[in-house]
């Protein structure tokens, strides 16, 4: 059990960093970013295409793969999100169009031809593909007849030290009043003379770059990466992380990622597969029903 | 000049036929000289089957290059149209019906995954249109497609070896040979390849004195195999059976083989591709399975077209790669033979399936028949894994 307990903490840390991303975006612009699951895939996509086809060390790869995924982040707020605000379009609107981005991020890497970037996928026909072996050190540790894998250890330690950074920046700097200036009222940041669009793109930045951070880890250890990992695996369950939480609580997204893991494990040692899924949005249900605001979203009466 | 080249390829057609002697198909030669054989493939090239759906295209394509460049099947060209199903059962039964809906197709190919021919392959019996399914080995493919309705289907064929022979065959070899007490067996439960497989190894593992200590039931969308891993090997079993397919072997394999498991792998077809073997690598060394394919073998029709498909794709073909090849060439064999006319396509479709029925040929698989239930029945390979991405005999079963 002590064993299912680690393992539930580590795929937690992984739904903890996606859904603060997802979180940070609906918070600061009341538009839930559905291009954040393919996001998290490119993050993943990027590395592995870099390390695996181009022979780069994984530390540089890594670092250019979240870049490129905070670029992408901007590319979402010019392209499918800014056009719409200037229109005044309805939130469901921004909804759909990153729907629309999100599809053609991963039909970009789905249809890719041999000779192109993402070319592995083409390659020997499996669109599942893992890591070289020795990419990243991995020492497995046997402790009181635990298993711990060094990259998992890496992972649990990256998103804490990340998600404490993003917590201080938020609540102690300059750029972290700005945004939550405007969660709170971006009328009135507008009159105190934030530049709004300003604080949005560089929202759409820093999430996009954590949920390519986590797509990458996600792919190093968990050892799966293809076109499909956004979609299949973090896409439904962050929104069920964010409402767990509660929306726009950062907070409430690293507890309820965790607590996803811990569900989501338990039930399937306790009741197998048939009900993993079910069990998670069983609680999921019962919080919208018992505490719509999420379990987090009372005692912080700011958002953020 | 071209009418004289012409003449000696229909002269070489019917003194070639005239050998054959009884070939039903000897008189009407003439009438498929510039004519073409359209048929259709629903393939798994994307998805959870796109480690096997490229091979068989790969495979079928060989045959097809082969067969068109030593003259076609008596003169007609072949041409094959290859779909995508996205390893998707509604999406694969659209596309057979878009195929069927064309109008001009003979013989259908596919699907790649059971899951989905559970809905295409009576859709090709509705429409009477002869399919023969390459890479399927679930329960209930052939005879009765219809499923649960027993009366068997006339129009669906399998050249592919089903896993109730495959599993016990391996399962069997395994353990006349280590004799091993205990297992657990890790099975997808929303698939019908992978819980058909899982069926076959709880009712076969008693007769062997294996006892099954667990059952741990995952979903094949699963991503961190952590959680059923650690379920499977805290029982410290002799075995661990996996029943799945696509890359899931291979990573319950390498997860197992971190926490500590020290034991067997046995499985079955999803074992059967280059891909997982590469995929698991070192942790998948000795990994048994039972196959329809042996790359190794040396008999004229494996060594030819291990030999013709090294050359175009300079890769390794797998058996899905053998089961597509040998599919081409069933239906090549089977329309030389069926006195098509080439203007009544549905009468034509039913002339082949008569044909099929009684093919008798040499493949990479070894000599091919279908039984009476348009299954196959061949010597089965038991292979393993042998740590590089390829595999390695360990013996071949012939089914009584």
């Amino acid at each position: 059990m002590t064993q299912q307990i680690l393992n539930a903490i580590f795929i937690g840390s992984i739904y903890a960093l996606f859904a603060v991303g997802y979180t940070l975006v609906f918070g600061v612009l009341d538009v839930l970013n559905l291009a954040h699951s393919a996001v998290f895939m490119l993050g993943a996509v990027i590395t592995y295409s870099l390390v695996a086809l181009h022979g780069m060390p994984f530390l540089p790869a890594a670092v250019i793969a979240v870049l490129v995924c905070g670029l992408l982040g901007l590319l979402i707020e010019f392209v499918a999100l800014r056009p719409l605000r200037r229109r005044n379009a309805p939130p469901i609107s921004a909804l759909i169009s990153t729907i629309g981005l999100a599809l053609i991020f991963v039909a970009i890497v789905e249809q890719a031809t041999p000779g192109s970037f993402f070319s592995w996928l083409w390659q020997d026909g499996a669109n599942s593909v893992r890591f070289p072996a020795g990419t990243v050190p991995n020492p497995t540790f046997h402790v009181l007849g635990l298993t711990i894998e060094g990259t998992k250890l890496l992972i649990l330690i990256t998103a804490v030290v990340l998600m404490l950074v993003l917590g201080y920046v938020i609540r102690f700097t300059q750029m972290g009043r700005a945004l939550r200036a405007v969660a709170e009222n971006r009328r009135a940041a507008t009159l105190l003379g934030i530049q709004v669009d300003r604080v949005f793109a560089s929202t759409l930045f820093l999430s996009s770059a954590l949920g390519g951070l986590a797509g990458l880890l996600f792919g190093l250890a968990i050892s799966d990466i293809s076109p499909y990992i956004g979609r299949d695996q973090v896409e439904l369950k962050g929104l069920a992380v964010i409402v767990l939480g509660g929306m726009g609580s950062i907070p409430g997204a690293v507890l309820g990622g965790y607590l996803l893991g811990l569900i989501e494990v338990l039930a399937f040692v306790r009741f197998g597969s048939n009900v993993e899924a079910g069990v998670a949005f069983a609680a999921l249900f019962l919080v919208l029903v018992l505490r719509p605001q999420g379990l987090f979203g009372a005692q912080l009466r700011e958002r953020l | 000049m071209r009418t004289g080249a012409r003449a000696i390829v229909v002269g070489l057609a019917l003194a070639l036929t005239a050998c054959g002697g009884s070939a039903p198909g000897a008189s009407s030669s003439n009438s498929y000289q510039g004519k073409t054989i359209h048929l259709g493939a629903i393939l798994s090239l994307t998805g959870a089957g796109g480690v096997y759906g490229p091979s068989s295209q790969k495979g079928m394509q060989l045959a097809v290059d082969k067969i068109n460049g030593s003259g076609g099947v008596n003169g007609a060209q072949l041409a094959l149209d290859v779909k995508d199903d996205n390893s998707d059962k509604a999406q694969s039964a659209q596309v057979a019906q878009t195929l069927i809906q064309q109008g001009q197709l003979l013989s259908l190919l596919g699907p790649t995954l059971s899951n989905s021919a559970v809905a295409v392959h009576p859709l090709a019996e509705s429409f009477k249109i002869p399919i023969l399914a390459v890479s399927t080995t679930g329960i209930h493919i052939v005879p009765d497609c219809n499923y649960p309705k027993t009366d068997p289907c006339k129009y669906v064929f399998r050249d592919s070896l089903g896993e109730e022979s495959a599993i016990p065959a391996d399962i069997k070899t395994y353990a006349d040979q280590a004799h091993p007490k205990t297992g657990v067996l890790m099975v997808a439960n929303d698939d019908k390849f992978s819980s058909d497989g899982g069926k076959i190894v709880q009712n076969t593992v008693s007769q062997y004195g294996i006892q099954l200590l667990d059952t741990v039931q995952f979903s094949k969308t699963t991503a961190d195999f952590a959680t059923p891993v650690t379920k499977a090997v805290q029982k410290h079993p002799d075995v661990i059976f996996i029943t799945s397919l696509g890359g899931i072997p291979a990573k319950i394999m390498i997860e197992a083989r971190k926490q500590g498991f020290t034991g067997q792998f046995l499985g079955g077809n999803g074992f059967n591709t280059a891909v997982v073997s590469k995929q698991a690598g070192a942790d998948g060394k000795g990994a048994q399975s039972g196959s329809a394919w042996y790359i190794n073998n040396t008999f004229a029709s494996n060594a030819g077209f291990v030999q013709a498909y090294r050359a175009k794709f300079s890769s390794d073909p797998d058996q899905f790669a053998a089961q597509g090849y040998a599919a081409i060439l069933i239906l090549a064999d089977a329309a030389k033979r069926a006195n098509l006319t080439f203007s009544d396509v549905a009468g034509d479709r039913t002339k082949l399936r008569d044909a099929m029925e009684s093919v008798n040929i040499d493949t990479p698989l070894g000599r091919f028949q279908f039984t009476s239930d348009h299954d196959v029945k061949q010597t089965i390979w038991i292979i393993q894994m042998d740590g590089n991405g390829g595999f390695s005999l360990v013996k071949s079963v012939t089914p009584s």
